[in-house]
């Protein structure tokens, strides 16, 4: 039974990133992300990462994907105005074969690590409780430093969109 | 199957490689944005099972700090984005070129 999740979620994200790189429209891209993005959460549930799960419902679905599908939106970009890509198959095709023994180099490397039974736990491993003790214990500083480079880009993206006055 | 590291690893690679594949394939903007992030997910998926195999929680925690960082990406590459298509009316990547060197020399 988890093996049919696994394999129907595996096949969701694969075909939701194949449909990403081959639409035209950024739209129907950033659409497919979706399906990839919320596919690899239910991943993460059957790795017993509970709160991953709803972080990346939450935080990627739902505010970054939302946010690129705002711009794209707003932006509204013309049929015409999208740059051709007339070599984008041949390049797919010739890239993937040459990424097939970099793929295999790193599976070779985990293959050596001892098989261990990963069956979904029953404990609360991975819920926000051990989460909470390991980010605030460990993992303070790195914390804090995340909110200064939140902070960062909040002010950078407003100096970046701010018009120009010069030129108008 | 799904009580497997290597499987995992499988998925977290193939998407690896569809989002570099998008990275050098395409020249539309959005779509290279939309690949970085693909991957970013991917590295995620191999920090994630790679925590349930060691039974850790650290890994969970570092893949939290990633999609901050990444959410701090998207606001920044969104205004580039808006601030490029408003001068230059394109969003080919190829004809970004104002910082490069080659009528310079």
């Amino acid at each position: 039974m988890i093996d049919i999740i696994f394999i129907m979620l595996s096949f969701l994200a694969i075909a939701g990133g194949v449909g990403m790189i081959l639409f035209a429209q950024p739209v129907h891209s950033a659409l497919s992300l979706i399906v990839c993005i919320v596919a690899l959460s239910g991943i993460y549930a059957l790795l017993s990462a509970s709160f991953m799960f709803m972080v990346q419902i939450i935080l990627y679905a739902g505010a970054i994907i939302a946010l690129l599908l705002f711009i794209i939106m707003f932006l509204n970009v013309k049929d015409e105005a999208l740059p051709d890509e007339p070599n984008k198959n041949t390049t797919i095709f010739f890239g993937a074969i040459l990424l097939i023994p970099f793929n295999f180099l790193i599976l070779k490397a985990f293959y050596t690590l001892p098989i261990k039974q990963m069956d979904i736990l029953d404990s609360d491993f991975g819920g926000i409780k051990l989460f909470g003790h390991e980010l605030f214990r460990k993992w303070l500083v790195p914390f804090e430093l995340i909110s200064i480079l939140l902070l960062c880009a909040l002010i950078g993206a407003v100096v970046y969109a701010r018009k120009d006055k010069k030129n108008g | 199957m799904a009580n497997m590291l290597i499987s995992y690893i499988t998925l977290a690679m193939i998407l690896f490689s569809i989002g570099f594949l998008g990275v050098i394939s395409r020249k539309n903007i959005f779509i290279v944005y939309m690949s970085i992030e693909l991957m970013l997910n991917a590295v995620n998926l191999i920090f994630i099972s790679l925590g349930r195999y060691y039974e850790s929680m650290t890994p969970q925690v570092i893949s939290m700090l990633i999609i901050a960082i990444a959410a701090a990406e998207a606001a920044v590459f969104l205004s580039m984005i808006v601030v490029l298509y408003r001068k230059r009316k394109t969003l080919n990547a190829d004809k970004f070129t104002i910082l490069s060197q080659k009528d310079a020399l």
